[in-house]
This record gives C-alpha cells, sequence and structure tokens, in this order.
C-alpha cells in the first residue's frame, strides 16, 4: 500500500505535534509547480546546537511511489526504538537500541520524504507512470522536467539520459534549478549542515555515488567539472574526459556503499550493486553528484557524501518494479540500507571532542591529520578505513560503560592535544592507557573482524612509546594495519624508503611523505598555535 | 477499495483540469532495444532521449511511444516489445485509506506519551 501526499504531510505533521522533543517539521520556502507544500522533518534526540547532519530525500521521480513511505516509516521506527529503547529490526538484520540511541544523539537526521508533491497526486490519479514534477514548458503542450538532472552540475550537458528536449523524460529544465522542488532540497543544504545527502530512487537494487557524467581518476586534479561548459545542451566536448575524485573520498564512498550493502543484504539476502553513478547510464545535473560537487565548485561550503539508491529489483515488468503491490520488503531493505548509512555518518572523535570538551581546535586539528597527511598515501587511507569502520561500534560499547567511556574521551583529547603539537612525544603512560582502552573496548564487542581491526591499533600504538606525533603519523601514512611495526624510516629516505611512494600519493606528488613531517607541524592551523620550527622535541610530562 | 481524502480529491480535479499530454496521445511500450542485423550501437539510443529504465541485464530497456518504437525500428535497431504500459492511474487498490494511515501511526507509537493537539 501506498500513502497519499496528504497522509505523508499528516504523519509528519503528528509527528512534529506530538513528540516536538524528537521531530520538528518545516514548510520549506517554496511551494510545488501547482501549490502545494513542501515539507522537512528533522529528527533528533537531545538538545544542543546544530549537529552532524543526514539529508534523505524521497519522491524526487513521481512514479518511484515506495521511497517516501519508507522515509516516514524509517523516522517511527528510529524513534520508537529510541524512546522504548529496543532494537531495531528489518528482516535479517539487527540493530542494537544503543546503535540506535547514539545514531539519534549524535545527528540531526533531515528527511524531505516527498519531494515532488505533484507528481504523486499525478501517478495516483492520472498516470502511473509519471516520472517528473508538473512544470508547464513553454512554448509547448509537454508538461514536466526531470527533478534528477536540474541541479547545478554540469547542467544542460546532455550526456547519456539527459536531454533538453522538454517533451521527454529527461528533460533538463531552462536552466539550473528552475524548479521550485529542487530549489527546496537546496535550501536545506544551503542553511544546514548536511555531511551525508541520499536521494531514494527505485529500482534496480543500485547504491550509486559520484560520479555520473563520466568516468572517475584519481590522478589527475585538473579534470574538474568546473572547467567544463553548462548549458551546452550537448555531450561532454572533451573526447575521453575522466573526472577526478581524490583517493580518501572514492575510498569512502565505496566502504561507506560496502556497509550499506553488507546492511541491505542482510534483511533478506538481497545484493545490491555498490558502484559509480555512470555504471547505471551517463548523467548530469543530479542530486548527488551536486550534493557531492558543492564543496569543490565552492571552497567555503563543507563537503557533503552524496548517494543515491535505486531501490528494489525488476520484478517482470516496469510499472510492478516501480510500484510492487507489495512495497514491504523493498522498504525494508530501503530502510536496513538507510540506518547504515546514518550509522556510518557518525564521526566518533567530533562527537566526544566537540559534545564532551567543546573542543573545536583539537577535532580540526585530528581532521587535519586525517585529511592532509593519512589520506596521502595507501596506507593511510586503510588506517582511515579502518578508523571509519571501528568508531561507532567502539563508541557504542563504550557508552555502555561510563568509566571506559570517561577512558575513551581522555583517549581522544590527548590525542587531539599532540595532534596541535607534533614534537611532542607519546609518553609511556600515555601508551599504556590507549593499549588498557583498546583491550578492555576489545572484550565488548562481538565482531571478530571488530576485535582484530582493535588488535591491530594496539600493536601500533604499544610500538610508539617515545615517538613524536609527527613520527607516529610518518609511521601510519607508510605502514598499513596488516603490516607489523618497524620504525621509521631514518630521516632523508622517507620519499622514497617507504611505502609511501608516489603511486600511493595524492596528486601524484613525490614529496608528499617527506613532506609529512613539516606538514604535520602545520596541522593547527586555523586557530590553534602552529609548532615551532625550532621547538626541540620534549617529552610530555603528565 | 480505498478511500479518499478530500485532499486528494480535489488533487485529482485539479490535476483534471490542468492536464495537458507531457508525452504523446496513444499507447506506450515497455521493449528492450538490441543491435539488429545492421549492428547499430546501442549507445546511439540516448540520442533518442527516451524514457531508458533499468534493465536487469544490463541492457537497454526503455518505455517509449508507438511514435517511438517506430523511429527506433526505422534506425535499423531490434526491438523486442514485452507489453503494453497503459497512461492509467496507480491501482487504487494500492493506495492505504486515510484511516489506515492514521492507525497505522497511532499502533507505532502506542503507549508513549504524546503532546496533545492543537
Amino acid at each position: 500500500m501506498y500513502r497519499t501526499v496528504a497522509q505523508l504531510d499528516s504523519l509528519t505533521q503528528l509527528l512534529a505535534t506530538w513528540f516536538p522533543d524528537f521531530f520538528t517539521r518545516i514548510q520549506l520556502p517554496e511551494a510545488s509547480v501547482q501549490g502545494r507544500p513542501v515539507f522537512a522533518l528533522r529528527l533528533r534526540a537531545g538538545t544542543g546546537p546544530e549537529r552532524r547532519g543526514v539529508l534523505l530525500v524521497g519522491g524526487t521521480h513521481a512514479r518511484e511511489l515506495m521511497n517516501p513511505d519508507a522515509i516516514v516509516e524509517l523516522a517511527v521506527d528510529l524513534f520508537t526504538s529510541y524512546v522504548n529503547e529496543r532494537d531495531l529490526v528489518y528482516g535479517g538484520r539487527r540493530w542494537p537500541a544503543a546503535d540506535v540511541k547514539l545514531i539519534l544523539e549524535a545527528l540531526d537526521i533531515w528527511m524531505v520524504p516527498c519531494v515532488n508533491p505533484d507528481g504523486r497526486v499525478h501517478v495516483m490519479t492520472i498516470d502511473g507512470m509519471w516520472r517528473k514534477n508538473r512544470r508547464t514548458n513553454a512554448g509547448t503542450t509537454c508538461i514536466g522536467v526531470d527533478l534528477n538532472r536540474n541541479a547545478d552540475f554540469v547542467w544542460g550537458v546532455t550526456q547519456g539520459q539527459t536531454s533538453c528536449n522538454p517533451c521527454t523524460d529527461i528533460y533538463v529544465g531552462p536552466s539550473a534549478f528552475s524548479e521550485p522542488e529542487n530549489r527546496n532540497v537546496k535550501h536545506l543544504l544551503d542553511t544546514h549542515r548536511v555531511d551525508t545527502f541520499v536521494d531514494v530512487h527505485s529500482y534496480s537494487e543500485l547504491i550509486l555515488w559520484p560520479w555520473g557524467h563520466a568516468p572517475s581518476q584519481t590522478t589527475d586534479p585538473s579534470k574538474r567539472f568546473t572547467t567544463l561548459p553548462t548549458g551546452t545542451c550537448a555531450p561532454i566536448g572533451v573526447p575521453g574526459y575522466q573526472e577526478y575524485i581524490p583517493p580518501r573520498d572514492l575510498q569512502r564512498f565505496q566502504t561507506v556503499g560496502g556497509r550499506i550493502r553488507d546492511a541491505i543484504e542482510a534483511v533478506r539476502g538481497r545484493t545490491y550493486a555498490n558502484q559509480a553513478g555512470i555504471a547505471l547510464y551517463p548523467t548530469t545535473g543530479t542530486w548527488s553528484d551536486y550534493t557531492y560537487s558543492r564543496h569543490i565548485a565552492n571552497s567555503r561550503l563543507n563537503k557533503t557524501y552524496g548517494f543515491t539508491f535505486e531501490t528494489g529489483p525488476y520484478v517482470g515488468s516496469a510499472e510492478e518494479s516501480f510500484h510492487p503491490a507489495d512495497p514491504e520488503p523493498v522498504k525494508r531493505d530501503a530502510k536496513s540500507g538507510m540506518v547504515a548509512l546514518l550509522q556510518q555518518s557518525i564521526c566518533a572523535i567530533e562527537l566526544i571532542g566537540l559534545q564532551f570538551f567543546r573542543a573545536q581546535t583539537e577535532v580540526n586539528a585530528l581532521r587535519k591529520v586525517r585529511d592532509k597527511l593519512l589520506a596521502t598515501t595507501d596506507a593511510g587511507r586503510e588506517w582511515i578505513a579502518l578508523f571509519e569502520r571501528v568508531e561507532v561500534p567502539a563508541l557504542a560499547a563504550a557508552l555502555q560503560d561510563r568509566d571506559l567511556l570517561a577512558e575513551s574521551a581522555e583517549l581522544v583529547k590527548r590525542s587531539a592535544g599532540l595532534a596541535r603539537d607534533d614534537t611532542v612525544k607519546l609518553t609511556a603512560e600515555e601508551v599504556d592507557a590507549g593499549v588498557k582502552v583498546l583491550r578492555r573496548l576489545r572484550t565488548r564487542v562481538d565482531d571478530p573482524a571488530l576485535r582484530t581491526d582493535l588488535r591491530a591499533i594496539e600493536v601500533h600504538l604499544d610500538a610508539m612509546r617515545g615517538v613524536t606525533m609527527a613520527k607516529a603519523v610518518e609511521r601510519l601514512m607508510a605502514q598499513p594495519p596488516s603490516a607489523k611495526p618497524k620504525p621509521p624510516v631514518p630521516r632523508g629516505r622517507a620519499a622514497t624508503g617507504s611505502n609511501a611512494t608516489s603511486k600511493g600519493i595524492e596528486n601524484g606528488s613525490p614529496k608528499a611523505t617527506a613532506n609529512a613531517k613539516a606538514s604535520a607541524g602545520k596541522v593547527a592551523e586555523n586557530g590553534a598555535p602552529k609548532a615551532k620550527a625550532a621547538a626541540k622535541p620534549r617529552t610530555r610530562a603528565r | 477499495m480505498a478511500r479518499r481524502s478530500k485532499r486528494d480529491e480535489r488533487d485529482e480535479r485539479d490535476v483534471t483540469v490542468d492536464e495537458a499530454p507531457g508525452r504523446p496521445e496513444g499507447g506506450r511500450f515497455e521493449a528492450t532495444v538490441h543491435p539488429g542485423e545492421r549492428d547499430v550501437a546501442l549507445a546511439q539510443v540516448s540520442d533518442l532521449d527516451l524514457d531508458r529504465i533499468p534493465d536487469p541485464q544490463g541492457g537497454v530497456r526503455v518505455v517509449v511511444t508507438a511514435d517511438e518504437l517506430a523511429e527506433l525500428v526505422r534506425r535499423g535497431y531490434e526491438v523486442r516489445v514485452f507489453r503494453t504500459v497503459p497512461i492509467a492511474p496507480l491501482d487504487p487498490s494500492l493506495i492505504e485509506s486515510d484511516e489506515d494511515a492514521r492507525r497505522w501511526l497511532d499502533e507505532r507509537v502506542a503507549g508513549i506519551p504524546r503532546e496533545e493537539e492543537g
């Protein structure tokens, strides 16, 4: 069964009215083309300033009926799981109540369940296969703009399934963001922190991420969409064009997409493909590409990881695939995938650093170590992937034990402090304290793979007594988690003597490793005092 | 039979009044497109701006009008038609009633203290 637009609006209204401590509903600035209001719903537990944000969007394409329902149901499922302290179960996938608690207390979850209300009404009353909004296209008798071709990303370049013909189902519209339904979503992105975005579509069981307009490559940063002309109503004019994506971002899309795939598969065994958007077919002006591109087009904007889900399989006909008689199994898959996306959007370091200590400067310093140093080598990126695997389950485990949480928080605080001054050496006491916390965490998690990851951190940390933070980071950049810890290469040989060869270095810079130590000394810029070049390494007094 | 809210009834009237064809009148067909005897490149199907939908085998599956279907054949493609796709609303039996939609929420949040409705 499918809900009408009025029913979806009524449910979000009731949630916001009944449970105002959890739900906030806002009417977005613009009505749809036919004058219907469009609403966003925010779900969070607790108070405080704006947090890391996730935006879930559904109903962009009118005929893909399941997803607005799934998003509203997910909001209710998360809320009831939190309040009743019960696990959230979708088929064979169980989300512990502690995980749901962490999600609701760490994130602002924004939802626009039905972006395109006019289209949904049209599907339910006139044409069940309608895709676009209901714009009257001037000078034609044709109706509608494809809302997933109208965003300001290589807009109007008719690569693949994109068209400037108003009578087609893939019409880009008269200009980028010409449609009020799309400006509403952009408004949310412009006015709230959104770290992760997903536009939920149907069908074909896919998890898609950038890029959709061209194949991706990780070696030539000069190949940027910002250099491409827009509005040409012609394909990309550069033969063999491939769009750059930093290796660290590509890795994150792949790993987060992999977690989403696994969470969906655990429900009832459906295996979604985890791939770049172009693997489906080339497109421009799509939401997931636009959201991820924003920080590249405008460096003042935060990075948003943009995903597209294509929920449900092909089941013998297009109509039945877009709106099956029984959508419940597909909705369970989709909801499990969205929970995984939410969970992967939590940053444990930021949560502890900001919510416990209000230590913005230290969190920024750690983030810089991650993005400017670790992300530049293959080994470093393996460490990032490992940290991203363990952080949420480890944090959830720590939240069950006040002492362990306090010790973990202290560890994060010390690490952040060290990141601000990379000349400080890790003392034996600090390493012992870290190892102790890691060992205790290992006893609190059930997943053997997770215990292996925690053990890898422990082993490498244990070998870092007496080394400076700069040297510690340098080791992580050279030695992947699976490697046996070994002393760092002597000074002056780092660029050629470690695993951090130019092959694994972002931007192809052969000096990245050699520069690591120098760069590490700058990680505390943007507010924190820089490490003085002349400062001598010292042993940290406790 | 699903029951409709007043809002939906109004929506239906509104949409019916301003209805204009988004695509040419007539039937539509779900079909797959193949290179045919002339071995026409499938990549060029995108030049026709068709409503392409995902195909489980990774092929080119489309929903096309009779005119579009004829154009595909004229260009040398082999087109395999599977079924007609009528221009008709969603089966009303698939639409939730207002009462059931409200009941679903009431059951889910039963027992959780709530603020009164204004």
